[in-house]
């Protein structure tokens, strides 16, 4: 997904770059593996697509990435070419001179990288010969029912092949550095260091197979991180092959990498290796040419939504759609790693004190999260039809006023007013009021779901009662599928319906990096995220105050259930408290945080991450000269007392906001100010930076 | 003290090794701390040794010997000698001066507190995994008395039981079991048997972290191993119907810690057979060839427990990247 922020002149002017030498990449050749290589499978195919473009920026053409073969994925996505490096060609006529088949070509995403994919089921007859490879080298064997296991096998034993043929003919020059993803191209790690092949390696694992397979169990996972055998518990749950194949790949590497703190934590515990960098994803950030552009697209997409709360509440209207706030929670329908429980409860107890508060402002929450459904309910669709005949009615009605208003003018005379309209039209519009009478509360969920009575989010919305009542503050719209702009009920792409949204909530129990409140950031909307996920930690380490810039981190770690639901709660409800102005400033902040997020500056932890492999690799050659980083340091400004408090806290004393009130006054110069001052921007801490740190020390004392 | 609100959990050992199995029943029911009295039925032929360790662990160790007892067990016993141990067993039914009780079968394990079966009323039991309509009798909830005794002791004279032991009898005269209350079916976590593992492996992997009781049903009891307390390994568990591995090594940790220095000291200078061995694993090791070892992985059979382990896959790991 290609996302889009608006330059606004209040973007920090460029975080500082890493201070770091650069590689001598003409001297080098840099390979990344991974199994999703022109292949999407999951979602590493996104993290290594979307950061093509800045490797193939820095590598140009000594770059190359390698997957397994396809052919379908081959027409579609590569465009095939002759490799340029006489090396590289004379490895892969060897490995096809002994019966496999390798391919070369461009593949079409941005960047247009080289790939060189091997041919899996051809090379398929030599299985049980790198079976016994593999079982000499390692003692790990392969069940013969895990399909996908013996394809790594095939993978890895092609690839560390490859290198082989590869180094033999280079030499030293240029020295090789390999980067594998997953456990699926761990086995080529593995086998390459058996043989001694002369590369850096770097593995990088953007979960743990072992956590992933705990988390779904419902173990206390965070409480018992120290406590599980994972030997025996990869075993009982039979991935022991696989979790050996990982924990092998992460023990022979060079460098080990993982995406975010969070998963570095649980990679300590569940593979027994600190990783040596996090390289968090990043993402692709087009800017706009106009100034605060992303501000009027939240507006058009807002009405868009407004348009869809209109159907759907038709008949209970009874609420101001201009203080009607819309939240929404999105992604795989994993009801408890993503926190849908937790959300569900604070919405629950939110109800309460929007209610009790007296609040005029009324929160439609939507759970966009695919389930298993027949189609739209005839309900959700009624609504729409209803909304849809009065907007017909009153163009109709109009165009009757209009025409005699025009022919009484032309007459030189002011219609009578009371006889302007006749009786017929009272008729039509009195009809089409009472088509918006209805006996039942507007639905919880706009489809026909197969599991009804047992779906996770009904089944609590049934329990906390949220049922969309006249006097509930909080609205509930489950909308049970992706979004799509042909839908006949709510025709808007995801991007544009989390533009229309003001705050995006993921309270996730276990999300290793979480893209969707990144890309709420990228489009300059608030987000709820937990430091549980690889984002809410990120964040929590690079901002200070991150409430005040719309990152809201709620504490599911090192609280209880009950407290990270009242903080939840909390966030939401100050949210709620928010007059117009504020909510403007506060995405303004928001979508200024895109830089951070974005590969330019995130790629860094990549480089860094290379020069490490190669400076422990070949010790002579690359030596690290900034010994001391200060990545692993969790540095972090303090809130700086002339920085004027976050919105949201702000509030606290006058819960009676008036929307005209102006006392939070925004200036360009000052936000300039207060990013320099709360955002740590990743690796170096530049000059200027350090001037403003001793500055704002002495304001301290 | 009212006598009459006592309430106690009642196990049965016919010999040493059955003896070995209430032991360790005791200590995990004292371990999760229940409230409740515990008392054992021993057979005649429990050596001393035995007997007075039980007496460490229970609170009440009873003697029944229905040979000698000459009254109407007697009697049935002569009538039908084969089902000589369930006599013994239904001799619980005259602990009359405890209000309720559960029994449980020698070779269970407590893995949580269970006192809340004592809300339930007689006769309540779980399900047996091989045909769900009968109750298993390793674990159930009863009410002594002597009539309910004396009525089932002339229920086996004349029926006999259908299985040859003492859950045909109890099946066949609680009847209305498994149609008449649901209540009294217990949930199967009280009684959850190492077969249902092989037989509903992912019932097992949803649920089998909330058991509360597992019974080690089988021709091999956790007693018939032997183990290795520094490995914490098992010897010769690769069997069929053998419970969970992680139970069994639980019932062994908890044995070789707890009841074994108690068995030590009874035993004093008397030979005495632990059943814990140490050193003798790298004999195991190389009593399979790697050939063969590789084909248990390709099995999906990795003995992830033992010489298969991570540290071990390290160690090989080693060699080339030193």
């Amino acid at each position: 997904m290609r996302l889009s922020r608006s330059l606004s002149i209040t973007s920090f002017t460029g975080l500082p770059l890493w201070e770091e030498d650069n590689l001598p990449v003409e001297d080098l050749l840099l390979f990344e593996i991974a199994w999703e290589v022109t292949n999407k499978v999951g979602g590493i195919y996104t993290v290594i697509q979307t950061k093509a473009k800045i490797t193939v920026d820095e590598w140009g053409e000594n770059y190359f990435m390698m997957g397994p073969y396809y052919e379908h994925n081959f027409k579609t996505q590569v465009e095939p070419c002759e490799p340029p490096n006489q090396a590289i060609k004379v490895a892969m006529d060897s490995l096809i001179n002994n019966g496999c088949q390798v391919h070369f070509g461009r593949w079409l995403i941005e960047g247009s990288p080289y790939v060189i994919l091997f041919d899996i089921g051809a090379a398929a007859w030599n299985l049980d010969r790198w079976k016994g490879d593999l079982w000499s080298v390692s003692s790990i064997g392969l069940p013969d029912h895990d399909r996908e296991a013996n394809d790594s096998l095939i993978f890895g034993s092609l690839v560390a092949w490859f290198f082989k043929e590869l180094t033999d003919q280079l030499q030293d020059k240029p020295n090789v550095i390999a980067h594998f993803h997953e456990w699926q191209a761990g086995t080529g790690l593995v086998l390459s260091r058996s043989r001694k092949i002369p590369m850096a390696t770097i593995f990088t694992t953007h979960a743990t197979l072992l956590g992933r397979y705990l988390c779904a169990g419902n173990a206390d996972f965070y409480n018992n991180l120290d406590k599980f055998n994972i030997d025996q518990e990869a075993g009982n749950r039979q991935i022991y092959h696989r979790y050996c194949l990982e924990r092998a790949a992460v023990h022979c590497a060079h460098v080990f990498t993982t995406v975010s703190q969070i998963t570095a934590v649980e990679a300590n515990h569940m593979l027994r290796r600190q990783p040596d960098v996090v390289t968090p994803n990043g993402l692709n950030v087009r800017k706009f040419s106009a100034m605060h552009e992303f501000q009027n697209l939240h507006s058009t997409n807002k009405a868009k939504i407004q348009e869809f709360v209109r159907g759907h509440f038709y008949g209970h209207l009874d609420f101001n759609l201009e203080k009607t706030l819309f939240f929404f929670i999105a992604g795989r329908y994993e009801f408890s790693n993503k926190g849908a429980d937790l959300f569900l409860e604070s919405l629950s107890r939110l109800n309460y004190l929007l209610r009790v508060h007296k609040n005029d402002v009324t929160v439609v929450v939507f759970f966009i999260m695919p389930a298993k459904t027949n189609n739209f309910n005839v309900e959700s669709l009624k609504g729409q039809a209803i909304r849809k005949q009065l907007w017909d009615t009153a163009q109709s009605v109009k165009e009757k006023f209009g025409k005699r208003l025009y022919e009484g003018l032309l007459r030189g005379e002011i219609p009578d007013m009371n006889k302007i309209l006749e009786r017929d039209d009272f008729t039509i519009m009195k009809r089409a009021i009472y088509a918006t009478q209805r006996h039942s509360f507007p639905p919880v969920t706009t489809h026909n779901m197969l599991d009804d009575s047992t779906d996770p989010i009904l089944s609590n919305i049934r329990r906390i009662g949220l049922f969309n009542g006249r006097n509930d503050r909080v609205k509930i719209v489950f909308h049970p599928e992706f979004l799509s702009s042909t839908s006949p009920l709510l025709p808007m792409d995801y991007e544009e319906f989390v533009r229309g949204c003001h705050l995006g909530v993921f309270p996730s129990y276990y999300e290793p990096w979480g893209y969707t409140p990144g890309e709420c950031t990228v489009l300059g909307i608030p987000s709820v995220t937990t430091n549980l996920s690889g984002f809410g930690c990120f964040m929590e380490e690079h901002i200070s105050d991150p409430s005040a810039y719309g990152i809201y981190i709620v504490d599911r770690r090192f609280r209880s259930a009950d407290e990270s639901c009242n903080q939840l709660t909390q966030f939401m409800f100050s949210f709620c408290q928010q007059s117009r102005r504020q909510r403007i400033i506060q995405r303004n902040r928001t979508e200024r945080l895109s830089d951070l997020l974005d590969w330019r500056y995130l790629g860094q932890f990549y480089m860094h991450a290379r020069h490490l492999a190669l400076s422990r690799s070949f010790p002579a050659k690359f030596k690290m000269t900034h010994l001391n980083f200060p990545l692993v340091q969790g540095f972090r400004y303090p809130t700086p007392s002339s920085v004027a408090p976050s919105p949201s806290a702000s509030v606290h004393s006058t819960p009676h906001h008036s929307d005209e009130e102006d006392d939070e006054p925004y200036d360009e110069d000052e936000e300039l100010e207060r990013d320099r001052q709360n955002i740590k921007a990743p690796f170096t801490l530049g000059a200027v930076l350090e001037g403003k740190k001793k500055q704002s020390g002495q304001n301290g004392n | 003290m009212t006598m009459d609100h006592e309430q106690a959990f009642v196990t049965l050992a016919t010999n040493d090794s059955y003896a070995k199995g209430a032991m360790v029943l005791g200590k995990s029911l004292r371990n999760h701390k229940t409230s409740k009295k515990l008392v054992v039925l021993i057979g005649p032929h429990v050596s001393d040794q035995s007997s007075s360790v039980l007496h460490k662990i229970y609170d009440e160790v009873k003697l029944v010997d229905v040979m000698d007892s000459g009254d109407t067990a007697h009697l049935a016993m002569m009538k039908r000698p084969d089902l000589g141990v369930t006599f013994t067993k239904l001799h619980c039914w005259t602990l009359t001066h405890y209000s309720k009780c559960v029994f449980m079968d020698a070779d269970t394990l407590v893995l949580s507190n269970i006192d809340e079966l004592f809300d339930r009323e007689e006769l309540s039991a779980a399900p047996d995994p091989g045909w769900p309509d009968c109750f298993n009798s390793g674990v159930f909830v009863f009410r002594p008395s002597n009539e309910t005794y004396g009525k089932l002791l002339q229920y086996c004279t004349v029926h006999g039981s259908f299985d040859g032991g003492d859950q045909g009898v109890l099946n066949g005269f609680f009847c209305d079991w498994s149609t008449t209350d649901i209540t009294k079916h217990l949930p199967f976590i009280y009684n959850m048997s190492s077969i249902a593992i092989y037989t509903y492996l992912p019932a097992f992997k949803q649920y089998g972290a909330n058991a509360k009781v597992v019974h080690f049903l089988g021709q091999r009891k956790p007693w018939s191993y032997t183990y290795d307390p520094k490995q914490r390994r098992v010897r010769g568990e690769i069997q069929d119907a053998t419970p969970h591995p992680s139970f069994l090594v639980d019932w062994w940790i908890l044995y070789s810690s707890e009841v074994v220095p108690l068995l030590l000291r009874a035993y004093g200078d008397l030979p005495f057979h632990s059943g814990c061995e140490e050193g003798v694993a790298q004999h195991a090791l190389s009593s399979m060839t790697s050939e063969e070892r590789k084909q248990k992985w390709e099995q999906g059979q990795a003995d992830y427990m033992g010489m298969d382990s991570f540290d071990n896959i390290q160690k090989k790991l080693d060699v080339f990247l030193k």
